[in-house]
C-alpha cells in the first residue's frame, strides 16, 4: 500500500519525469540525485566492482535520459531506471551460463514460497555484503533484485531475461550459499 | 574474491545501516541505496551536453485542466491575434532557471521585486479594459488561463506552506508568476490601439 507521503513523492515525480521529457535538464538531475543511491547500489552489487559501478550508473541515467520518451509514465520511473541498470549491468559480463540453466524443483518452488527469508542469527551488514558478493554471478543477480530490492519473482525473471523457474532455481541456490557462509556450523 | 570480500576498505562501508542497526537477520535490512564515492552528474551532464537543447521551464505539471485551458490560450492567441511577434516579456528578475544553484532562491525575492511588482499591478488594473477589447472567444480562455494560473499558484504556496525549502516547488511557484505575467503582458498588447500585434 502506497502512503500519502509516497504518494505525493510519486506525484513529484511523476512532474519532474514530464518535465525532463521535454528536455528540461535540471528536472532530470533532481531524477539522478534522488535514485543514484538505489541505482548505484544495485551496479554496485551486480558488478562487484566500485569503478564499474560507476560507469554503470552512469550509462544508466544516460540511457534513461535517451529513453525517456518511450518510458510509459503509469509504471514507477525508479523500476524502469533499474531493468536500464540490470541491462548496462549484465551487458558488462559475458553472456552468463546461469540463464540457460534449469528450473526450480518443485522441493526449491515450496521453499521459495517462504518470500521472508532470515539468518538465525544477526550477522554484520558489512559481513552479509561480502558474502552475496562471493555469491556465483546469476545467483548473485537473483538474490539482489529479489531479497534486497525486493522485486517478485517474475519482475526479477524480466529484468534479467530469464525464465521465472531459473530465476527461482538461482535464489534457492543463492540463498542456501548465503545461508552456508554465514552459519557455516549450521551445515550438515 | 571481488572487491565486496574485504571488510575493512568494503565500498559498501559507507552505507547508512538501516534504523542504525549495523547487524542484520534479512537481506531486506541491507541498504538499498549506496552512494557512489564521487558524484556523477557532472560527466553525466557532460556527455548528455551536445544532444540536448533544454527549452525553458514552462508550466508545472500540477493539472491537466491548465495545461489545456493554457494551450487553447495559445492556440487561440496564435490563431487569433498575435502573429510574428516576440511577445514574452523579459523575465522579470532575469533568467532564474538557468543554474541549478538559482533553485535556492526563494520566490518570495522574486515577487517583492519592486519593478515586478510595479509592473504586475499596471496589468491586472488595466486587465478588464483590455479583455473587452479581445473577441468574446478569446476573452473566456483568457479568463479561464489566469483562473488556472491563479489556482495553481494558491496550491503550491499551500504546498510551499508545509515544505518550505522544497526547491521544486519554489521553482515552480516562480515560473508560475511568470507564466501570469506572459499572459498580462498578451493581452496587453493583443488589446493595444496602436493595431501593432
Amino acid at each position: 500500500m502506497i502512503s500519502a507521503a509516497q504518494s505525493e513523492r510519486i506525484d513529484w515525480e511523476a512532474a519532474l519525469v514530464q518535465r525532463a521529457r521535454n528536455g528540461d535538464m535540471r528536472a532530470f538531475e533532481r531524477l539522478y540525485r534522488e535514485h543514484i543511491g538505489r541505482v548505484y547500489g544495485l551496479c554496485l552489487r551486480l558488478v562487484r566492482e566500485p569503478s564499474t559501478a560507476e560507469d554503470c550508473a552512469q550509462e544508466a541515467f544516460i540511457n534513461a535520459w535517451r529513453g525517456l520518451k518511450s518510458f510509459q509514465t503509469r509504471s514507477a520511473f525508479g523500476t524502469w531506471l533499474h531493468r536500464i541498470a540490470v541491462n548496462v549491468a549484465l551487458a558488462r559480463r559475458r553472456k552468463p551460463a546461469w540463464m540457460s540453466q534449469p528450473a526450480a524443483s518443485p522441493e526449491e518452488q515450496e521453499e521459495l514460497e517462504e518470500m521472508e527469508w532470515s539468518l538465525d542469527t544477526p550477522v554484520e551488514v558489512s559481513e552479509i555484503e561480502a558474502a552475496v558478493a562471493e555469491l556465483p554471478d546469476g545467483a548473485r543477480d537473483v538474490l539482489v533484485l529479489s531479497g534486497i530490492y525486493g522485486y517478485s519473482h517474475s519482475e526479477t525473471a524480466e529484468m534479467l531475461g530469464v525464465a521465472e523457474g531459473t530465476c527461482k532455481a538461482q535464489l534457492h541456490r543463492a540463498r542456501a550459499l548465503l545461508r552456508r557462509k554465514l552459519n557455516p556450523e549450521s551445515t550438515p | 574474491m571481488s572487491d565486496l570480500g574485504s571488510r575493512n576498505g568494503s565500498p559498501f562501508n559507507g552505507a547508512p545501516s538501516s534504523a542504525g542497526a549495523s547487524k542484520v537477520t534479512s537481506l531486506r535490512d541491507l541498504p538499498p541505496a549506496i552512494e557512489p564515492p564521487r558524484d556523477l552528474w557532472p560527466q553525466i551532464e557532460q556527455r548528455l551536453g551536445p544532444a540536448v537543447k533544454p527549452r525553458a521551464p514552462w508550466v508545472p505539471v500540477l493539472r491537466a485542466r491548465y495545461l489545456a485551458t493554457a494551450a487553447a490560450l495559445v492556440a487561440a492567441v496564435a490563431v487569433g491575434v498575435l502573429i510574428g511577434r516576440g511577445l514574452l516579456p523579459a523575465r522579470p528578475g532575469g533568467d532564474l532557471a538557468s543554474t541549478t544553484s538559482n533553485t535556492q532562491m526563494l520566490p518570495a525575492a522574486f515577487v517583492r521585486d519592486p519593478r515586478y511588482l510595479r509592473e504586475r499591478a499596471q496589468l491586472l488594473q488595466s486587465l478588464n479594459a483590455r479583455l473587452a477589447a479581445l473577441p468574446p472567444d478569446s476573452r473566456q480562455k483568457v479568463l479561464a488561463s489566469l483562473a488556472t494560473i491563479h489556482q495553481s499558484m494558491r496550491e503550491i504556496q499551500a504546498a510551499l506552506g508545509r515544505e518550505p525549502g522544497n526547491a521544486l516547488l519554489q521553482e515552480m511557484l516562480v515560473d508560475t508568476y511568470q507564466d501570469e505575467m506572459r499572459v498580462l503582458t498578451t493581452v496587453q498588447e493583443a488589446s493595444s490601439p496602436s493595431g501593432e500585434i
